[in-house]
């Protein structure tokens, strides 16, 4: 056991060629997660990417085509626990095998409707062109696709497709995705540097435009890392969890890539279109599938109302997600909900349908309500409200046919991306399809990047980036206790400010209220309480990291929300219900100014092609 | 009511069980009062979670000794179980522990590409045009594609507890009979083979596996898939093997088994008399006599024929 | 109450002491017990992984005719009881399998149809199940002998089929022990795997796990296993020799069938339960 202990040493420099460890003091490596060579100090990636969900396995897979490539996939967890897991429904992609009326247009136009046309019609034409050869392609890598009578994978019509386009497997659409794809990693001895948290994107040269490698924290040794690399691919996922336990994406959908991103200069764009879905369980923000209300759950207040008449007396239930989303809202503020603050919510009848029905269609949701709620739905309504799915917004995606961003060698992928072909609402099983398409092409990019230029970044910058962080890892988890509030209850009070303030309605003052109390946060923040000392898997300073980033990507939700005044998608403001075309038919895109961190608000022109924007009807 | 869970702790070499107690509320899970504990009593506590609904695998722990996700048990039904207020929270066994509750996955992998992890598709299929499978083949492995790798199968294995060198996880046994049993594949004896060398038979068929799997996958059955296959394939020259034949062709011989001949069967003459002196140890006590007869089920013609006519709609299955 | 006993082989061969003893108890017990007439093996968890069908179909056999006979089934065997129970769940829930293994049935001139009116279940189950059945029947209580219940595995494992109590936390055993006057004791190993299955093919291990609940019971003070199962009890009886090797222990304990500890308790004799049959630590075994 001994020798399995970290123990501490001291050397004098890492080797000169590979990965760079902060100076002064290492822990010997606890285990394989990190490759050997790296452990060596003997290699300088040419694509290293960040996050193991579908689009950085589909991005590693692409770029390792290249033998002479030397490829990773860095994660702070391993890999296949990413939010990519949870997608239920399917990945959209036109191959007319169910559908043979289904075209190209028609999943481009679905697409830019569903966004509330703030998609970039380029980029949708693009991604609607390649989502079919991607469905293919996951078939010959081994996906277990749900098949039709003639052989081929069958494909459903999910709500606001015109035509029935989405292969699937079961209701686990996205967990047989990212294991199709671990498979094919494993088969093709892609590094995983596994357990490492990016910390930081280094960067040098005179303007900061020349990237260095990755400063990264292993967790198993406290170890810090700069991880030389040409180029990199940030496809860290969403930001979800600025609501916390208002949302449906897991623990670790803390928006890491895109702080790191926003930092070396690329921006954040259109960071106020976040999904709201309208059945999560009151209880923790877990969601209750679409099926629920397709198959006959009715939506009750405190008094017992089937309120769905005043909103929408044709649809009721049936309506669109935003509406019923911005019904429930107003339900809970207007003090006709059930439950409290955070937990507040209405209530979801399922007693209205034969158990025997529940049971067979609609298993998984009596098991979560029994579980977490302790109802049995056959027998009494289930609490649930608004529960944040999806971050439309994301780093910005310069160029779309390579993933490229703005800063060079920088590449991105996936829903920590922004490409945009989700507008401002995400057409239903689209996020799959996003990640193959556009972690295969940033994939492929980074590739070429890697191969027509070589590394010209500084080791020394490397070496002081991980200096500053080691720095700081020993100053803030060495802080006494009484030093300020912990790093929970900074989160809670932020969730507080976001559901209430720049949740599901929106408006000016509140919005401001939530600038300020996310500056005072922030100053708390600067002297929390994180309470573990200890370097080896420190989870309290993992933690504290994603606090800070949560803390900057909820700043930057609340200026893009009141900058935009107007409702359009996910983004609704009481003071200005109506959408406005012709002001805001334009992305949002905020800077963090490198040298004083303040967020500067620009815009680019929705790019149009062929679709006029039209009032929105289903 | 409060709960004592009693944490066993591993940081920095240091072992300890420390006891904490949180207040019992409807509806929560294991999860959430390891939760709670890290944020309002001991923010030291370390565990690994992402989705906390059941699908990313990262929350299994052990719990009074049996591997449960965290995320998806409730404590008052455990309480419930147990009939106790105190509950007893140990990391996943026949894991390496890095700190707590936290185990290393990356032995588990090098054990996954042991078995050629991925589908090698028949050559009249593409990338650019995929593949073709009826439904019914698709049927043939859609279980086993719902392993979420969160450990919890091989946590309490009674094979791997002993000796995990020659044999493999459980979660792999799963992975294997999904690709040998996906009728994309060319080369199913590819993986079998590997299976085979890693230890397919040594399987004590404890069925641990399946009633720790939080998915219903039952891989002692997957288990049991595999080993058919290989008689499939061909690839059942082994002792395992040739002991579950001499079993099974001592149904259509007797109808029941004849112990005294089951190791030569098995394990071939020579082996088997390696045996020597059990068999004469039972032989004293009279459990065994070389001498006896095995009597012939007077049906067994019938029993021949339904054996046969079985075999033959296997067949015709496959 | 009257079952179709379904003995299992080893009962006819290596065990034979447990159906002896099981006789005798059930006679006393009003038990009645009818031998399903030209039963076969139920594949001893070997069968399926040779052919699962073949392996279906014969147990379909073997409940066919306790379902002619009108009884529900009995058996003495962990194994026997898995097997036989999963073949049933499947043909109760798979129309279309039932009529697949009938086909076969009739086409190779089995008299009966499976129809799934015989539940199964296992000795144990049914002295848990009724109590009554062992009151004023205990002439001689274990007092206080230190008993350590080994169930074993596949009376507990998979839950969906062996239904009886929580397979993860069993108490019936235990509760039967102490029914019969004895001190049911906890020991380490109790939930280990004796590993009779695997005994060729990993035979190092399955010594070492033999050696380990022996000794594991023993270090718990207990003065006797017992156990539901008789494959159970071959394994840790015979090897307990080869098991103490493979550990290091010195430990020596008898390793009793269920059937022959009530009998104990009944105020049967040693060899009116076939005790002197056992391989191991005959001498140690105490009787008030």
């Amino acid at each position: 056991m001994s020798r399995e202990i970290s123990r501490r040493t001291f050397i004098k420099g890492a080797a000169a060629a590979g990965v760079v460890l902060a100076a002064g003091s290492y822990f010997t490596w606890n285990g394989r997660n990190i490759p050997e060579k790296v452990q060596r100090g003997d290699v300088t990636y040419d694509v290293l990417i960040i996050g193991s969900g579908g689009a950085g396995m589909r991005a590693a897979l692409a770029a390792a085509e290249d033998k002479n490539l030397k490829v990773a996939v860095m994660t702070k967890l391993i890999p296949t626990r990413s939010a990519s897991t949870m997608a239920q429904g399917g990945m959209n992609g036109v191959t007319g095998v169910t559908d043979p009326n289904d075209s190209v247009e028609s999943h481009t136009f679905d697409t830019i409707k569903g966004g509330d046309y703030l998609c970039d019609q380029d980029a949708v034409e693009y991604f609607a062109e390649r989502a079919g050869a991607n469905i293919y392609e996951m078939d010959y890598m081994g996906y277990p696709y749900n098949r039709q009578a003639d052989g081929h994978f069958h494909q459903r019509k999910m709500g606001g497709h015109s035509h029935a386009r989405a292969s699937y497997f079961e209701d686990r659409a996205g967990h047989a995705m990212v294991h199709t794809l671990f498979e094919q990693c494993l088969a093709h001895d892609i590094d995983f540097i596994s357990e490492c948290q990016m910390l930081e994107i280094s960067m040098s040269g005179e303007k900061e435009d020349q990237l260095n490698g990755v400063v990264a924290i292993d967790m198993r040794t406290g170890n810090l890392l700069g991880i030389p690399a040409k180029s990199i691919i940030i496809a860290t996922g969403g930001y979800g969890r600025a609501y916390w336990i208002r949302t449906s994406n897991p623990y670790s959908s803390t928006g890491d890539g895109i702080v790191a991103g926003m930092n070396i200069g690329i921006p954040f764009k259109d960071p106020e279109m976040v999904q709201f879905h309208p059945t999560g369980l009151s209880a923790n923000g877990v969601l209750l599938s679409e099926s629920s209300r397709s198959e006959g759950a009715l939506l009750i207040n405190k008094n017992g109302e089937r309120f769905m008449s005043k909103y929408a007396p044709e649809k009721m239930e049936l309506a669109t997600r935003d509406i019923v989303a911005r019904a429930i809202a107003t339900e809970i503020e207007q003090g006709r909900g059930v439950g409290e603050g955070i937990h507040a919510g209405v209530y979801l009848d399922f007693t209205k349908i034969p158990p025997e029905r529940v049971h067979e269609r609609l298993g998984q949701v009596f098991d979560l309500s029994r579980r977490f709620a302790g109802v049995d739905i056959t027998k009494e309504p289930v609490p649930i409200s608004p529960t944040c799915h999806y971050s439309m917004g994301g780093l910005e995606m310069a160029d779309f046919h390579t993933g490229a961003s703005r800063v060079p060698g920088v590449y991105v992928a996936g829903e920590c991306s922004c490409v945009s072909v989700h507008g401002a609402n995400r057409l239903g099983a689209n996020s799959l399809s996003e990640v193959l398409v556009f972690g295969h092409t940033a994939g492929d990019g980074a590739a070429d990047y890697a191969r027509a230029n070589s590394y010209a970044g500084s080791q020394d910058k490397l070496t002081q980036d991980c200096q500053k962080w080691k720095d700081r890892f020993d100053e803030v988890t060495n802080r006494p206790e009484g030093c300020g509030k912990t790093v929970p209850e900074i989160r809670d009070a932020m969730v507080n400010t976001m559901w209430f303030k720049a949740g599901v309605f929106r408006e000016e003052n509140q919005l401001n209220q939530a600038t300020q109390e996310l500056r005072a946060l922030e100053e708390e923040y600067a002297h929390c309480y994180v309470g573990d000392p200890s370097h080896v898997y420190n989870t309290a300073f993992e933690q504290y990291v994603e606090l800070g980033n949560l803390l900057q990507i909820s700043h930057a939700i609340v200026q893009g929300a009141l900058a935009r005044k107007e409702s359009r998608g996910g983004h609704t403001r009481r003071d200005f219900p109506k959408r406005d075309d012709k002001n805001f038919l334009k992305h949002t895109l905020i800077f963090k100014d490198k040298k004083t961190g303040e967020y500067r608000t620009e815009y680019k022109d929705v790019v149009i092609t062929k679709y006029q924007p039209k009032e929105r009807k289903y | 009511m409060d709960v004592k869970l009693r944490i066993h702790r591993f940081v920095e070499g240091r072992k300890w069980i420390q006891d904490y107690t949180v207040p019992l509320t409807t509806g929560m899970t294991v999860l959430e009062a390891l939760t709670q504990i890290k944020e309002k009593q001991d923010p030291t506590l370390s565990f690994t979670c992402s989705c906390r609904s059941s699908i990313c695998g990262a929350c299994a722990v052990r719990v009074n000794g049996n591997a449960e996700l965290s995320c998806e048990m409730l404590v008052e039904n455990l309480v419930k179980r147990y009939d106790t207020t105190e509950l007893t929270i140990e990391p996943l066994g026949n894991f390496r522990v890095i700190r707590d509750l936290i185990v290393d996955w990356d032995p588990k992998y090098a054990r996954i590409k042991k078995i050629k992890p991925t589908v090698q598709p028949k050559q009249e299929f593409s990338a650019e045009t995929g593949c073709l499978q009826s439904p019914a083949d698709f049927n043939k492995y859609k279980k086993y594609a719902g392993c979420i790798l969160c450990g919890s199968c091989v946590s309490e294995c009674n094979k791997n507890t002993l000796n995990q060198k020659d044999f493999l996880d459980p979660f792999v046994f799963v992975k294997a009979e999904k690709l040998v049993a996906d009728s994309r594949d060319r080369s199913p004896e590819e993986h079998l083979k590997a299976v085979v060398d890693a230890g397919l038979w040594r399987c004590f068929n404890c069925q641990e596996c399946t009633a720790k799997c939080p998915k219903g996958l039952d891989p002692a059955g997957a288990i049991e898939k595999l080993k058919a296959a290989t008689f499939r394939y061909k690839l059942d020259d082994n002792v395992g093997a040739r002991h579950a034949k001499a079993i099974y062709d001592d149904i259509s011989e007797s109808g029941t088994l004849d112990e005294s001949k089951l190791n030569i069967k098995s394990e071939g003459f020579f082996a088997a008399g390696l045996r020597a002196p059990m068999a004469l140890r039972l032989m004293h006590v009279g459990k065994m006599n070389p001498l006896d007869k095995h009597p012939v089920n007077p049906e067994i013609d019938t029993i021949r024929s339904i054996v046969k006519h079985a075999e033959a709609a296997s067949k015709e299955e496959e | 109450m009257k079952f179709a006993l379904f003995p299992g082989c080893v009962l006819e061969g290596a065990a034979a002491e447990a159906y002896t003893s099981l006789k005798k108890v059930c006679g006393k017990l009003d038990i009645e017990l009818e031998e399903i007439p030209n039963w076969t093996c139920c594949g001893a968890s070997h069968a399926q992984g040779v052919d699962d069908l073949a392996a279906l179909a014969v147990n379909a056999r073997n409940i066919s005719i306790a379902e002619h006979m009108g009884l529900d089934i009995m058996t003495v065997c962990n194994t026997c009881t898995l097997q036989l129970r999963t073949a049933k769940q499947r043909l109760d829930k798979d129309k279309e399998l039932r009529e697949k293994v009938n086909g076969i049935l009739r086409d190779s001139g089995h008299p009966y149809e499976y129809k799934g009116t015989s539940k199964i279940t296992h000795f144990l189950w049914v002295l848990d199940d009724h109590p009554e059945l062992l009151e004023g029947r205990i002439t001689r209580p274990l007092d206080g002998m230190k008993v350590a219940g080994y169930y074993g595995c596949h009376i507990l494992r998979p839950q969906e089929i062996m239904d009886h109590g929580d397979g993860k936390h069993p108490e019936y055993l235990e509760r039967l022990i102490r029914r019969l006057g004895g001190d049911a004791v906890w020991f380490d190993a109790n939930r280990k795997c004796c590993g009779f299955h695997a005994q060729l093919a990993a035979e190092h291990d399955v010594l070492t796990v033999t050696g380990q609940i022996v000794d594991s019971a023993d270090r718990a003070g207990a003065a006797a296993i017992v156990t539901p199962c008789p494959l159970c009890q071959m394994q840790l009886d015979m090897y307990e020799p080869e098991g103490r090797d493979a550990v290091g222990s010195r430990a020596e304990i008898p390793v009793l069938h269920l059937q022959q500890l009530i009998g104990f308790a009944m105020g049967m004799s040693k060899e009116e339960v076939g005790f002197n049959r056992h391989v191991s630590a005959q001498e140690k075994l105490k009787l008030g």
